[in-house]
Formats: C-alpha cells, structure tokens, sequence
C-alpha cells in the first residue's frame, strides 16, 4: 500500500500562496487612470483688474494727489514716475540686450517701497511690441520681493505694529488698457 | 492506483511549478510608489486647465494658484476659448516668403478703431450669457436672494512670444463683454 502524502505539509505549502495577482490588477487600473487624469502643467496666475474711469475719481485724485506709481516701458528706456510728483522719475536703459533691465526697475521699485510701504498699487503702460513672455517678468518684478530683497516693515493699521510686507506692489493695473499708446 | 507516478514525473512536476513562481512583492512595491507620488501630485494640482499644442508658455514667479474660470488661449496662429477655437491670425504680408512666418488679425476681425476684436467679443458675450443663465438656475443665492453676480474673470494663457498689443486688444475687448479681471498665466518657475 502506497503511503499518503501527510495533511499538515500540504495545508503548509496553500497557507504561504497569497494572490498577489488582483491587488496589481487594481494597482494598474489606478496608475493608469491617474496617468490620464492629472495635469503636468504647473500653473500660476498674475491678476490684474480693469482700470475704472471715474469723473468723481478723477476730481477726489486731483484733490488728494495720490502716489499713483507709474511704470511705462518704452522700446529703449523705462521709467518709473508718479503724475502728481511725489519723487524725481527714475530712468532705466534697456540691457544691451535690448529689453527692459528687470533687475534694476526690481531695485528701484524696492526702494520706493521702503519709502512708501502702505503703497500697493502701480500702474503698468507697456509698450504695443513688448512680448508677453517680458511682460510676465516685468509683473513679476514689480509685484514680488525676493528673499535677497532688503525688508520692508509697514504699520498695521489695526494693531499699529510694524509688520513685514510680503509683496512689493502687488496690485498691477494697466494704464492704456483702455485708450493711449 | 492514483499514487503510482515515477518520481521522474513528480520532479518534473515540482520544476515546472518552480518556474512560474514569479516573485510579485518588488513589482508591488514599485507600484505602490508610483501609486504614492500619482496621489500626491493629483492633490497639488486641483485646477483643470489645460494648454494646446505648441504654445511656449512663459515662466512666472508668483506663488498664486489659479482658480477655476473662463480660459482663453491665445497662440501666434489662433485664438481658443473654453476648447473652441474662435479665430486665427493671418500672415502678415511683410513675412510672406520670409523664414520665420508672423500673423496678424484680419482687418475684419477688429472694430472700434482695430480696438475690439469682434469673434472674441462675439464668444465672450456668449460665455457670459450661459454663465449668468446657470447661476440663475443655481439655488445659490447671495444675502438678499438673488442669483450670484457674474464674476468676470477670464483667465488668459498666452504664447511668450505675444506682443503686448494683441494681449492688450484682448484685454479691452473682454471689458466690452463686461469681463473684469484677467488672469495671466504661466508656468511655475521651480516645476
């Protein structure tokens, strides 16, 4: 009579055989699907609202002479200037290059920060031929301080601390969105 | 008499079934890997916007995310809104021949003195309309009980190579249409 192969070895050898194969299964359709789903693109956005015209705004502005920060960026120059004359204007050549020298409008907009740090608002008037990926540079540079920037301390106006302003001047409105060169 | 097999038969049996042990537990851990990583970036990008092919997108420093809204997407060759190209440009007469090709609106796409741009104001009314019917129909209401205002937000993604005059035709024509504030974007810098 032939001898039996004992229970116990067999139950051993069915106990360490895990099916691994519908967990990859699941895996694979998951992988899969957040493959197709997801974007690789990393966005981020600059804001800009659409200048109001006023005739009210207009004569309150009159009145009070605001800041009113100005970049214009010409084809060979910029120049950073306020309509009601609160500061010398700042000319800026172009790099040689020929495009507008980020780094020093960037230096020059920190230190009319540190001058007037409750300021948030510039106003951008590019010129028609600027490109778009310039465009983005110069909003960065007039919107962000760097970590190399010298920081800037503005009173809060309800604890009346001084406190560290994040951004340089963050609120960009375009000057001749709506008419003008 | 089922247990009289050679023991030739039975080894050959046990080689066979050696061979199709496949060890699955790295493969599994690879997979689970990815699997992590998939997740992770999914939740770090929750917006929905996407690009078209061939536009070189300029790179941006500022750390604000993008929410959802209209998207307009302007490329050297065509306009796009909301996945519906709208217009294309024409080539200019001056690059005819020439290399390097540069496009231009068609003189009948511009009106109010080459200001507005007419099939883009012509979309972005449209647009609105829709968005102000379906938050009419929404029952979100505002404190008094009315529908949501329109919000006026068109995000606009743009070629590097854009000229600022042609962003800035979008620009008005999209006040025309009663669009409020624009929404540049760009690539994140570090990504």
């Amino acid at each position: 009579m032939l001898k039996r192969p004992t229970s116990r070895r067999k139950s051993r050898n069915e106990a360490i055989a895990l099916n691994l194969v519908p967990l990859l299964d699941a895996m694979v359709t998951l992988i899969a699907f957040l493959l197709f789903s997801m974007s690789f693109l990393a966005f981020v956005s600059i804001e800009s609202p659409v200048p109001v015209a006023a005739t009210d705004d207009l004569e309150r502005k009159l009145d009070e002479k605001p800041l009113q920060l100005t970049l214009s960026i010409r084809e060979a120059t910029s120049e950073i200037w306020s309509p009601f004359q609160h500061f010398k204007p700042i000319v800026l050549e172009n790099t040689p290059e020929g495009e507008p020298d980020l780094g020093a409008i960037h230096g020059a907009l920190v230190g009319l920060k540190q001058k007037y740090p409750r300021e948030s608002q510039i106003v951008l008037v590019p010129h028609a031929a600027l490109p778009y990926d310039l465009l983005v540079g110069v909003l960065d540079a007039v919107r962000l301080l760097g970590p190399t920037d010298e920081p800037v301390y503005a009173e809060d106006e309800r604890t009346g601390v001084d406190r560290e302003v994040r951004r340089l001047f963050p609120d960009v409105i375009f000057g001749n969105l709506l008419g003008g060169a | 008499m089922p247990f009289h097999r050679s023991i030739r038969v039975r080894r050959n049996r046990k080689e066979i079934r050696r061979s199709f042990d496949l060890q699955l537990t790295p493969m599994l851990d690879v997979l689970v890997i990815i699997l992590v990583f998939l997740l992770k970036t999914a939740a770090v990008t929750s917006t929905t916007f996407t690009s078209v092919a061939g536009i070189e997108l300029p790179v941006s420093e500022s750390p604000d995310v993008p929410p959802e809204s209209l998207q307009l997407i302007v490329t050297p060759e065509a306009m796009t809104l909301e996945d519906q190209r709208i217009m294309d440009f024409v080539q200019s007469a001056a690059s005819v021949g020439t290399a390097e090709a540069s496009y231009e609106f068609a003189r009948g796409d511009l009106d109010e003195g080459g200001r507005r741009v007419v099939p883009l104001y012509d979309a972005l009314v449209k647009a609105r309309e829709k968005a102000e019917l379906l938050r009419a129909k929404s029952k979100a209401r505002d404190a008094d009980g009315n529908p949501l205002p329109f919000d006026g937000v068109l995000a606009v993604q743009a070629d590097k190579r854009i000229a600022y005059d042609t962003i800035r035709k979008v620009m008005y024509t999209a006040y025309s249409a009663g669009y409020t504030v624009f929404r540049f974007l760009a690539l994140r810098k570090d990504f």
